[in-house]
């Protein structure tokens, strides 16, 4: 709860930032504030506590996810600052961000299916906006527009979906629908599994899991570099906090039913992904679709909810998200030169042999190669689904993350390549080069010590 | 009485949404939606909700439709510029919209409200009710409310504004 109140004070400190021309303030108040709201998370460890009405409430998934939404933001923040001051509406643009953050803290702490809703909606409407922030692109406007209408409509079927819960159990509180799942579980009527089905497709688009991915490369591709990198990463982490929750603090009874749902999503995802990714030249569009089968990845420890469910999505999304915003930094270094191909990454190595190097250990985290984090990631997903005695599911994810590899390695052979014609000037800021080496770091300490994250929860 | 009334607003309901759909001109299709949303403020009438009813009036009818209106237009779109989609994508859409209908006629033919409606009390849709439960029960939601509103202000003027 306090997360949330220190947010959305980021929020309208730098709203109201250009008008009284304190511009300045607003970097270092976000950081402050969101180190406030990363101290306030991890105060609310084993505290548990119910908020309002049951409306909130904050038990250690919350408290983790929203850390975890926090530090990311935190990195997230340092990488876009050059370019958040150098375009316009600086202030306007950090209020949004700072909406959507607060949205998706919502989003990962909810208890009632109203306050999820609400929380869906804080964080789309302002990345609509923030989708279509590069006013004078042709492809920004296009991506905001797509992303808004593709949105309404999933918000508008995921509202239906609650709607139809509320009219099978009267209640829009989780533990209430929970113990209306248990007592009437043999005949529960057809409203529920449908408004179960629904909620699932409007999340699954908030995810963008195939096949509801559509939107995905052309707004991600279409956004502002910086843009992109939250919605690949922020995003996605509090969707799938949001996803876990709902499925397992409301309809776990019910879980036999919903799994096939899931493997359907899952196996989608990683094939059309991976798939899709290997014929892409743009890089941006590369990781749009590799975000994509990262969410059919993240939907294997849902198969089967256990105690390793929420940790291993947990550390999934903490490597993910990390590797992700390491490579976003080269992404927005690219877009300045307004050549975002993987050949225009010809030459990199000569000219920066040390980022290469990280770099290459990123994309090889995000590929899942030993001992870096996303091979921990990918270890404990796959191992919770092997659990739930899925081993052909396992058997296509391995199949489709060696499909992985090859793309992730072509990127890599393309910076080591000579360059081909003149090189482009790759320019890094000191901040860019605090993100990159912070999350190069975290991917190495997560790939050795998982057990940070899964020996806690 | 309301049995028939029912029946006949539903009628309306459902043939004028079609019509928004299947109409050619977009300024007919707004004129049939304006029309969808008094029927539906009519079922909440008869669901003894009369606040709601108002406010779906004012605001719905009154307010947003005004604005699609105007954005009608002033962008003059008509019959001839609407461009048209092949006709494989059509088709695609006209499967997977029968399989939602499907689903959905399924569903509510089972449909069973465990509710128990309760004792009538025709002061329940008063706007005295429904302010008890909003800030009492549901006063975190409706705060929050207000960074959606004010983050949908934001972008609003945001987008608005001219570029320096």
């Amino acid at each position: 709860m306090n997360t949330l109140i220190a947010i959305a004070g980021i929020g309208i400190v730098a709203m109201i930032a250009d008008i009284l021309r304190i511009r300045k303030i607003i970097f270092p108040v976000a950081m402050a504030g969101l180190a406030i709201a990363a101290f306030t998370a991890v105060s609310d460890w084993n505290t548990n506590t119910r908020y309002f009405n049951d409306m909130m409430f904050f038990d250690n998934y919350a408290a983790a996810f929203s850390l975890l939404i926090v530090v990311i933001a935190i990195i997230w923040f340092v990488m876009a600052v050059p370019d958040l001051k150098t375009g316009n509406h600086y202030s306007d643009k950090s209020a949004l961000v700072a909406f959507s953050l607060a949205g998706s803290v919502v989003m990962v702490s909810f208890s009632n299916l109203a306050m999820l809703f609400l929380g869906i909606e804080i964080l789309s409407v302002s990345l609509y906006v923030l989708a279509a922030s590069n006013k004078n692109n042709l492809l920004s406007n296009e991506a905001g527009f797509k992303y808004f209408i593709m949105g309404a409509f999933a918000t508008g079927i995921f509202l239906f979906g609650v709607a139809l819960i509320y009219g099978a159990c009267g209640t829009f509180n989780l533990q209430e629908i929970n113990a209306f799942v248990a007592t009437n579980k043999s005949d529960l009527s057809g409203q529920m599994y449908t408004g179960v089905l629904l909620m699932i497709i409007g999340l699954s688009f908030k995810i963008a899991a195939a096949p509801f991915h559509f939107w995905a490369p052309d707004v991600y591709e279409g956004s502002p570099t910086t843009i992109t990198a939250f919605m690949s990463t922020i995003v996605k982490v509090a969707a799938f906090g949001a996803l876990y929750r709902l499925m397992a603090g409301c309809f776990s009874q019910i879980n036999e039913w919903w799994t096939t749902v899931f493997i359907i999503l899952s196996v989608v995802s990683m094939l059309v992904g991976n798939i899709m990714a290997t014929r892409q030249s743009s890089f941006k569009r590369l990781l749009a679709f590799s975000s994509i089968s990262h969410a059919g990845y993240m939907l294997l420890p849902l198969l089967t909810l256990s105690d390793l469910t929420g940790t291993s999505l947990l550390l999934y999304g903490a490597a993910y998200a990390f590797a992700s915003i390491g490579i976003f930094s080269l992404v927005s270094v690219m877009s300045e030169n307004d050549d975002e191909s993987i050949d225009s990454l010809n030459g990199f190595a000569k000219s920066h042999p040390i980022k290469a190097i990280l770099f290459s250990v990123l994309l090889l985290s995000l590929a899942g190669i030993p001992p870096l984090a996303g091979f921990m990631g990918k270890y404990y997903a796959f191992y919770a689904a092997l659990k739930s005695g899925n081993t052909s599911i396992v058997l296509i994810a391995i199949i489709s993350s060696l499909i992985g590899v090859y793309y992730y390695l072509q990127v890599i052979i393309a910076m080591y390549k000579p360059t081909g014609h003149t090189s482009a000037s790759f320019r890094f800021t000191i901040y860019q080069n605090i993100v990159l080496w912070t999350c190069f770091l975290i991917t190495l300490i997560l790939g050795i010590f998982p057990q940070l994250i899964i020996g806690w929860l | 009485m309301s049995n028939y009334l029912f029946y006949i607003l539903s009628f309306l309901s459902i043939f004028s949404a079609l019509m928004v759909v299947l109409s050619r001109k977009p300024v007919h299709s707004v004129l049939y939606l304006i029309f969808c949303f008094f029927t539906i403020a009519g079922h909440y009438i008869l669901l003894n909700a009369q606040f709601l009813a108002a406010v779906h009036i004012i605001v719905y009818a009154g307010a947003i439709m005004v604005l699609f209106l105007f954005v009608i237009m002033l962008l003059n779109l008509n019959a001839e510029t609407e461009p048209h989609k092949p006709l494989i994508i059509k088709g695609a859409s006209v499967v997977t919209g029968g399989m939602l209908l499907v689903v959905l006629i399924a569903t509510f033919k089972s449909a069973a409200m465990s509710v128990s409606s309760p004792e009538f009390n025709s002061d329940l849709g008063m706007v005295e009710s429904l302010g008890k439960v909003l800030y009492d029960q549901y006063m975190l939601p409706f705060e929050v409310s207000a960074l959606l509103f004010l983050s949908a202000m934001v972008g609003a003027t945001m987008i608005g504004k001219k570029e320096i």
